[in-house]
């Protein structure tokens, strides 16, 4: 699930990213028009890879709930991190996407 | 979208919020402390100790003593222990009529007397019997569940920029903060919210919905309850006596038929007559779906499987799923947590539509300063249900340890104690706001609240110490987690008696311009936040008219 959790988080960064306003405050700069676009199917991607790498982990039923654990819990803790440490946000999903490989190995092994 | 379709929706979430608000905080919050109910107990009886001990010995204890003990009932049920449970929980019905519950230890199998106390199941009663007479209070959560449902929806469809302002949160913005903070926590763990809801109407459905029912079963709704819950039919007990045969080989075939789920609750049906049946039904923790019909029925007396039943109907099993989530059994420690904070989450999005409710009109009365008496009264009920609550819970805490072990009814008590407390709450809330101003309201409770949670770790330890460092010694973390939950309630507490320092107008007045310490960018957001305030202020206004 630790897979699932990182790349829900950096999905959802990926969205918050297509977004001006945040962008502005997350980055400096909003993105131009055809990055925004791009963060916005990155981001929609990434959260529905982040499903699949839960149902191919866990029964239908635990996938699902813990799924949507991972979902509400990234969620929260972005909007949280971004209102008062912005630069922090964008960090930690960066180095959650560095984590995803050594999160793939732990998941395939175990 | 029409919006004048829109605005009758903001209008039922505005007061369908208001009127069930406070009722509705109070269950969530003390259904979120049922998340932990089990650990609650644990921690208000620090008699009985918890040990590692197999399912098959723990079965032998229990059905040794109810043997010796109670070999005339008419049925025995024995709740093995596990990882949230210390003790082998024994209930019988005597032949006389009702139900004598008894703990034995787990490795000496002799009866412990835990102090009488509730426990966490006291919070978990409330959140839906409201401790009022059956059925009223099952009753009345059950319409509140309904217009929480009612309020969520509504609320989804006046929510203007779901998508837009999915990850906006804008501190230190006065109004605009709490109104994105009610968005927020809405928004982001609105599964949750779904879910909780719908599901507390499924739980309650055979008494709010029961039609489909009556129309099958007719009166005989007994003959339902039979036919889902098998291992609860009993023939009446024969005469002739027959000795019991042991429950342990029946526990082996179990964990056969269930491929290593564990057995939760053992029922025994006529014990020690010739027609006695033993029920073994699953231990929750093992899957989501709430399935009290899953359960091996044996020949109590050859030992024999004889029934096998599961829920295997799709509507049974979605009804069982919806009641799984809900109670959450299934849930390890990581996700209990996350259970925990969700309810919370929930608890806060009530807590902010009542502020949000009462900042929006006291707006209006800022120059003059003094409020009108309904809006007086509504804040009155803001404290005494929400921070008089907060006092109510922590005091049922703190009665558990200060009340002498052998009073009479002394689990009473601390339930007395508890709605005593939330009634002083209210009086004081009465007091400060009538006749001086809710912010010394608030502030005087929220101090009293915050001492109490942060003293509550260091009462523990004075009055059941060596049970605290015993069970971190063995490695188990309930009991300083329970402690530590405290005092953080107490820390978040005593910054909430911050803000309400000083003798000031109300915060949300002054927070509308913007402050010279607050850096340029910030200061623009809070101007344009202040203008779509005002904006919704004066729809919110109509809308009042429209209402009147």
């Amino acid at each position: 699930m630790l897979l699932a959790t990182l790349l829900c988080y950096a999905g959802f960064t990926a969205l918050c990213l297509s977004m001006n306003r945040h962008a502005e405050d997350l980055l400096g700069a909003a993105l131009s028009g055809a990055r925004s676009r791009a963060a916005r199917w990155l981001g929609w991607v990434v959260l529905a890879l982040s499903l699949w790498v839960a149902l191919v982990s866990l029964s239908v039923g635990q996938a699902l709930v813990q799924w949507f654990a991972a979902l509400m819990g990234s969620a929260f803790v972005l909007v949280f991190v971004m209102s008062y440490w912005p630069r922090l946000a964008v960090s930690l999903a960066a180095i959650g996407a560095v984590l995803c490989p050594v999160a793939a190995c732990i998941q395939l092994l175990a | 979208m029409k919006e004048g379709f829109r605005q009758a929706m903001a209008w039922l979430h505005t007061w369908a919020g208001l009127v069930f608000g406070w009722l509705l905080f109070a269950i969530f919050l003390t259904g979120t402390l049922s998340y932990f109910k089990e650990e609650i107990t644990q921690w208000t009886q620090p008699e009985i100790v918890p040990h590692e001990v197999s399912d098959a010995v723990a079965a032998e204890r229990g059905q040794q003593w109810l043997q010796a003990n109670a070999p005339d009932a008419k049925r025995w049920f024995i709740r093995l222990p596990d990882e949230r449970n210390p003790d082998i929980a024994l209930t019988y019905s005597p032949a006389n009529g009702g139900f004598e519950r008894k703990s034995l230890d787990s490795v000496s199998g002799q009866p412990v007397q835990g102090r009488e106390s509730m426990g966490g199941e006291f919070f978990y009663r409330f959140h839906f019997q409201l401790q009022m007479p059956h059925p009223w209070g099952r009753w009345l959560a059950s319409v509140a569940a309904m217009v929480m449902f009612v309020a969520l929806i509504s609320g989804i469809i006046t929510h203007k920029k779901i998508f837009k302002e999915f990850f906006t949160f804008r501190p230190r913005k006065g109004q605009r903060t709490w109104l994105d903070g009610h968005n927020a926590v809405a928004v982001l763990i609105l599964p949750f919210h779904l879910m909780i809801t719908y599901s507390s109407l499924v739980i309650f459905m055979t008494m709010v919905m029961p039609a489909s029912i009556l129309t099958t079963y007719g009166s005989n709704t007994s003959a339902f309850f039979d036919d889902l819950f098998p291992a609860f039919k009993s023939a009446p007990p024969v005469s002739e006596t027959a000795p019991l045969a042991s429950i342990v080989p029946m526990l082996e075939v179990a964990a056969q038929k269930w491929d290593g789920a564990r057995v939760g609750l053992i029922t025994v049906n006529n014990p020690g007559k010739a027609n006695a049946t033993v029920a073994l039904g699953s231990n929750g923790a093992d899957h989501i779906p709430h399935e009290p019909g899953t359960s091996l029925v044996f020949n109590g007396v050859t030992g024999e499987l004889t029934q096998q039943s599961s829920m295997t109907a799709a509507s049974l099993l979605l009804a069982g799923g919806m009641y799984g989530l809900h109670m959450g059994h299934f849930a390890g420690t990581l996700l209990r947590w996350l259970y925990f904070f969700a309810g919370i989450g929930g608890t806060a999005m009530i807590a902010t539509g009542l502020v949000i409710w009462l900042g929006k009109r006291r707006l209006k009365h800022a120059k003059s300063g003094v409020l009108p008496f309904e809006l007086k009264l509504v804040e009155m009920l803001n404290v005494a249900s929400m921070s008089g609550l907060m006092l109510a819970v922590v005091s049922f805490f703190w009665a558990n340890r200060m009340l002498p072990v052998s009073l009479a009814a002394r689990s009473d008590w601390e339930v007395k104690t508890f709605f005593c407390i939330w009634g002083l709450a209210l009086l004081h809330a009465f007091g400060r706001v009538f006749f001086r101003d809710g912010r010394t309201a608030w502030r005087e409770q929220l101090i009293l609240a915050a001492a109490l949670y942060c003293l509550l770790p260091v009462l523990d330890m004075l009055t059941a110490g060596s049970y605290l460092w015993g069970s971190i010694r063995q490695g188990q973390w309930t009991l300083a987690a329970l402690d530590l939950t405290a005092l953080a309630t107490g820390i978040f507490l005593a910054w909430g008696a911050f803000r309400f320092r000083g003798e000031g107008q109300s915060v949300i007045a002054s927070k509308l311009t913007p402050t010279g310490s607050s850096r340029k960018q910030d200061s623009r957001q809070t101007l344009t936040g202040g203008s779509e305030l005002a904006r919704e202020g004066v729809s919110e206004g109509t809308t009042v008219q429209e209402a009147r």
